[in-house]
């Protein structure tokens, strides 16, 4: 109530601005989940076009298509581009779409921050991508970047840490309008523990993120002074020390790897009970099995660093508390099956790529545990039995689990069904073409083979080959997945409101496509 | 009390008529406190432990972090304790509002009150204001539009009983 020469709090009162200016000045939280979706597809090909040419010069021993140090380029800015400008902001795209929808909010809490929170991003992306052309190339000392390399590049390192900290920025805000949209604009009725599992798996990521995000900024913002200011944190000649960067570093990476997977986590956690067609197994201990990775996440980050040096019992403690995590995470596995169990089980694409997902996620968790034991990874450290480890983790992990996000609620974003049949397509030749990548590669690991290394002993060629033919079929099957979000963005057999049968959910309610704004009244959970 | 949503609802008591309305807000003080000071534990405790060792520059970034936190959670709190309260008691109306920083009071005389809602405007929500003696005062900005219309009939009503 306010007098008429007052400022009229004008947020959504205005008409809707029309083409590039709808999407640059947007505040609603569709559009920004789209604009977050599309970022990450389109980062997806650059970095996966990325993968395929190193996977074309490890076709064979030697050298081939690419000068050694570009080859290294390669690997660090895959990393970089998959880790930052595909997994992370994909998943902040489904918190955008669906956070409010699920919570029965008209918006987030803060739209105006969240229009920021994803413009910062395409400006990050590009200080990324611009640095293969400036002198020097781009970084290439490993997307963990690692003091003394990292303080002896290019100018191209430079704009790196100004991208890691405007990434960093992006986060924050994320996360703090997730967590401060999650707790206040909740619908009367809808208590902690009757969120749906998927917000309740952003929560704890929010949180996370924002408890590791300074860890993250300090630590690179102390490679710019060492670059440039003179200081010796890191530097051993000036009686600083580059092992501590390694500590300060995995204390933000490991609960980064959680910050990956968490989300997806809560994805595959909406998705089974539907096509089950039955409630989650176990709701409560999911929230209790996600807060507590969450935490154990925290004193684990020394088991990325068991060959730089440090006593015994600092081994078995990291040891320990990683295998530790294997409670939770097989908690969450037993419920997942057990909402499968007797289910009413059908297998449209979004259960296929979840199964996948169970799956081929713990074949991930269980070459962890190998790494887990110290006396193991002292001699697979650094080789490709690491790369396979953590690409099951991150493809068949966090990316299928995208992949079943977007063919799930891809209707309800459109408003038409997606093509079943292409859909089906792509989950075969994804989870094909997946395991011919990466499983080939823990023979390689285990026989010896180092990682971020353009050339390899002869022996290893074979199972390189077969991964290369893997990696491509897998490249070239994400453009399908290209193909059905068009095919679904244009038209198509309509979608109901529910669109699925066994769909439960303030989301389900409103109509498909979404209207631009929902929930203008919040809605009574009872 | 008639509910026209959940942020807001009338009620008639004794002749008088009241309507009240506020913004949905379920972050409970307990609430607030919990996730403001775990994450401030969580993130200064780690700043503080790594500048004990030297690597002090992850303290100003913890500090600026949870600086954006407690603003965030500030200008929730503000949005809080945003109402509006609209009373028709006799021959007077009473306007009660706090949006923001903005607060204020307003009595009319009922002869000379009319309600107007205009949603004509494509693109923005229904203006929905009551006007005596050439002021305008908007009310249900808490409000759908369609709660909006079915406050514009309850008022009408209402003035004229």
């Amino acid at each position: 109530m306010s007098d008429a020469a007052h400022a009229h709090d004008d947020h959504g009162h205005h008409a809707h601005p029309t083409g590039m200016m709808r999407w640059l000045t947007t505040t609603n939280h569709k559009d920004i989940g789209s604009l977050y979706l599309f970022f990450a597809l389109f980062m997806l090909f650059v970095a996966g076009s990325m993968a395929l040419l190193i996977r074309a010069e490890l076709f064979q021993p030697g050298l081939q298509l690419v000068h050694p140090d570009f080859f290294n380029q390669l690997t660090t800015m895959h990393g970089l581009i998959m880790i930052f400008g595909v997994i992370m902001p994909a998943f902040s795209g489904f918190a955008n779409w669906q956070v409010p929808l699920m919570l029965g909010a008209p918006d987030m809490a803060f739209p105006r921050m969240n229009n920021w929170a994803f413009w910062l991003l395409p400006v990050a992306g590009f200080f990324l991508l611009v640095s293969f052309w400036l002198p020097g190339g781009a970084v290439a000392g490993g997307w963990t970047m690692y003091p003394p390399l990292f303080i002896q590049g290019g100018i191209s390192y430079d704009l790196t840490i100004l991208a890691v900290h405007i990434m960093g920025l992006s986060s924050i805000m994320g996360s703090i309008n997730i967590i401060t949209t999650i707790l206040n604009m909740r619908a009367p009725g809808l208590t902690l523990m009757k969120m749906p599992l998927f917000v309740w798996t952003w929560l704890i990521t929010a949180y996370l993120l924002i408890a590791t995000m300074p860890v993250l900024a300090g630590a690179v913002t102390m490679l710019l002074t060492d670059r440039n200011f003179g200081t010796h944190f890191f530097n051993a000649a000036g009686g600083g020390d580059p092992v501590m960067f390694q500590h300060i570093f995995w204390f933000f990476a490991h609960p980064e790897v959680y910050i990956l997977i968490l989300p997806a986590f809560g994805i595959v956690s909406q998705v089974i009970p539907t096509f089950a067609r039955k409630p989650l197994f176990g709701y409560a201990s999911m929230v209790y099995a996600t807060a507590s990775i969450a935490v154990l996440s925290f004193i684990v980050w020394a088991h990325h660093m068991f060959t730089v040096g440090m006593p015994v019992t600092a081994q078995l403690f990291f040891m320990f508390s990683t295998m530790l995590i294997a409670v939770p995470t097989g908690v969450k596995v037993f419920n997942w099956v057990a909402t499968m169990w007797k289910g009413s089980m059908t297998f449209e694409t979004p259960m296929l790529f979840a199964i996948a997902f169970v799956c081929l996620f713990t074949i991930g968790g269980f070459s962890g545990l190998v790494l887990a034991i110290a006396p193991v990874d002292i001699q697979l450290h650094d080789t490709y039995y690491v790369v396979a480890h953590f690409h099951y983790v991150l493809v068949s992990g966090a990316l299928f689990a995208i992949f079943a996000g977007i063919y799930y609620w891809l209707p309800k974003w459109t408003g038409y069904m997606y093509n079943e049949t292409l859909g089906k397509w792509h989950f075969w030749l994804s989870v094909i073409g997946m395991n011919i990548v990466f499983f080939p590669m823990h023979f390689l690991g285990l026989a010896g083979m180092p990682r971020r290394i353009p050339d390899y002993a002869l022996q290893f060629t074979e199972f390189n080959q077969i991964a290369t033919v893997g990696a491509f079929i897998f490249g070239f099957s994400q453009l399908i997945l290209l193909i059905v979000v068009m095919k679904a963005i244009k038209g198509g057999e309509k979608a109901t409101a529910q669109v699925w049968e066994g769909a439960e959910g303030l989301e389900w309610t409103v109509p498909s496509p979404a209207p631009y704004h929902t929930f203008e009244t919040a809605p009574v959970v009872k | 009390m008639e509910q026209l949503n959940a942020n807001g609802g009338a009620q008639i008591t004794a002749g008088a008529f009241s309507f009240h309305s506020r913004p949905c807000c379920s972050l409970t003080c307990t609430q607030e406190r919990v996730t403001f000071w775990s994450l401030v534990l969580l993130c200064f405790g780690v700043a503080i432990g790594f500048t004990v060792q030297g690597y002090w520059l992850v303290l100003p970034f913890a500090g600026l972090e949870i600086g954006l936190l407690a603003w965030a959670l500030e200008s929730l709190r503000n949005r809080e304790n945003n109402y509006e309260i609209l009373t028709i008691d006799g021959d007077s109306v009473v306007l009660e509002w706090r949006i923001g920083k903005q607060s204020g009071r307003r009595e009319l005389n009922r002869q000379w009150v009319h309600v107007q809602c205009d949603c004509s405007t494509p693109g923005r929500n229904c203006h929905l204001c009551v006007r005596s003696h050439g002021l305008e005062t908007e009310v249900g900005h808490f409000l759908s539009d369609e709660a909006r219309l079915k406050l514009a009939a309850v008022l009408k009503m209402q003035l004229q009983g």
